[in-house]
């Protein structure tokens, strides 16, 4: 069945189709919500929040990108989750060890394909990248998280944000530049090849 | 080498999504080639985003697959439940009217006992309303003989060494025997029906219950 089909017959209420959608979206929405959190358990609770809130209302949804209806109830189930973490003490992001002290390079940021040097430098770079995206706004972390890590365009996070084009054009150039001051802070764990062009562009 | 403008950040950034028209793309680039503040700009926000990109793409966890419960699927009731229910219900309520008017019946003849008492009763009616008739006992055994000074005789004077005249009581009437009273059919009868009619919803209700779980549970794991 192609993605229309399953919707018409999720909208009847037949759960093993939405189920089929879960499965084709969960990767996206799970990154997405992990990248506005910085919680892997807050992203997966927001995940699952916004999926079980997607079958509720998807009589809503009236056609135009099912992903970006999608990443709409996923982010705000973040956002959702953001004012609940305003109101509660936080935790950090990384793990901690007995002591109480972080663990420098958890474990579950590895991938057990990767060599150790490359487990090492990913571990690095996403640590790097979150930081700098906890930095930022909510409203242009959920901008960049959409239109540079998930690779939406300008209509589909338009749509998600609800915000008009100009904004998120405004939002997405002022975000970008706050990362990239932020990442030179960074500049000896980024990837060799940006450290290269970096000095190649001096 | 000065900074460049807000705008023209924004300009370089949508023109590095594709977003500019090609009459803009070629006034930026011209741009561009004249300053060196506004290629250094485009150059921050292209290894912006690269490093964005490469940003590691993480497995969920677990699946977010939801089960009927979760999504709030409940199983169907049959429409014989809501009848069955209701029934029941009905029954119930006879129940206890019935028990209700037999308690007030009951109230209110202990409360003419005493003038009862003195009246032969002739009413034995035996509607499942009618309770003072039905747990009365037959009024020949409730008529008690009370001894007042009137039913006292005077016996003869015995020959007792004092010459007194005493009053002698006639001897005891038998004492009334304790008989059951009787119950009202019609309890066991209501209260009865209310528990079958219960048993069978709850029946049919657990019949569709574990229908909808074979029909979906193994999909979900319920």
């Amino acid at each position: 069945m192609d993605e229309v089909t399953l919707i018409r017959v999720a909208q009847h209420g037949d759960l093993d189709a939405f189920n089929t959608l879960v499965l084709a979206y969960q990767n996206i929405v799970y990154n997405t919500a992990l990248r506005i959190l910085g919680d892997n358990e807050l992203a997966a609770d927001a995940s699952q929040e916004a999926f079980i809130s997607a079958f509720r209302a998807l009589n809503s949804y009236r056609g135009g990108s099912f992903r970006a209806w999608l990443l709409r109830t996923v982010t705000n189930a973040c956002y959702d989750e953001l004012r609940r973490k305003q109101r509660r003490p936080t935790t950090p992001l990384e793990p901690e060890t007995e002591d109480g002290d972080e663990v420098e390079t958890p474990r579950w940021l590895a991938d057990p394909n990767a060599s150790p040097e490359e487990k090492l430098e990913q571990a690095e770079l996403e640590h790097a990248i979150q930081h700098c995206l906890e930095n930022l706004p909510t409203d242009f972390r959920a901008v960049v998280v959409l239109a540079d890590i998930q690779g939406l365009d300008y209509t589909e996070v338009a749509a998600v944000v609800k915000k008009p084009l100009g904004t998120i054009k405004s939002r997405l150039a002022r975000a970008r530049l706050r990362l990239r001051e932020c990442l030179q802070s960074f500049r000896e764990l980024l990837p060799e090849s940006f450290r290269l062009e970096e000095e190649r562009s001096l | 080498m000065t900074t460049p403008s807000f705008r023209d950040v924004e300009l370089l950034s949508v023109s590095l999504d594709g977003q500019l028209s090609q009459a803009e793309k070629r006034r930026l680039e011209s741009r561009i080639q004249l300053d060196p503040a506004l290629a250094a700009a485009l150059v921050d926000l292209r290894q912006a985003r690269a490093i964005l990109r490469r940003t590691p793409i993480r497995r969920p966890p677990r699946n977010f697959t939801l089960t009927p419960k979760m999504a709030g699927i409940r199983p169907p009731v049959p429409r014989l439940v809501p009848v069955f229910s209701w029934a029941s219900a009905v029954a119930m309520l006879l129940f206890a009217f019935t028990l209700g008017t037999n308690l007030l019946g009951r109230l209110s003849f202990g409360a003419a006992a005493p003038l009862m008492a003195s009246a032969p009763m002739t009413n034995e009616g035996s509607g499942f309303g009618g309770g003072p008739a039905a747990t009365q006992p037959p009024a020949t055994d409730n008529t008690q003989v009370i001894p007042t000074p009137e039913t006292f005789v005077m016996t003869a004077p015995e020959a007792t060494s004092s010459g007194e005249t005493r009053l002698v009581a006639p001897p005891e009437a038998p004492a009334p025997k304790a008989t059951p009273e009787p119950v009202n059919i019609w309890l066991y009868i209501w209260l009865g029906l209310a528990a079958v009619l219960i048993a069978t919803a709850l029946l049919i209700r657990r019949a569709s219950v574990q229908a909808f779980r074979r029909k979906v549970g193994g999909k979900h794991n319920l």
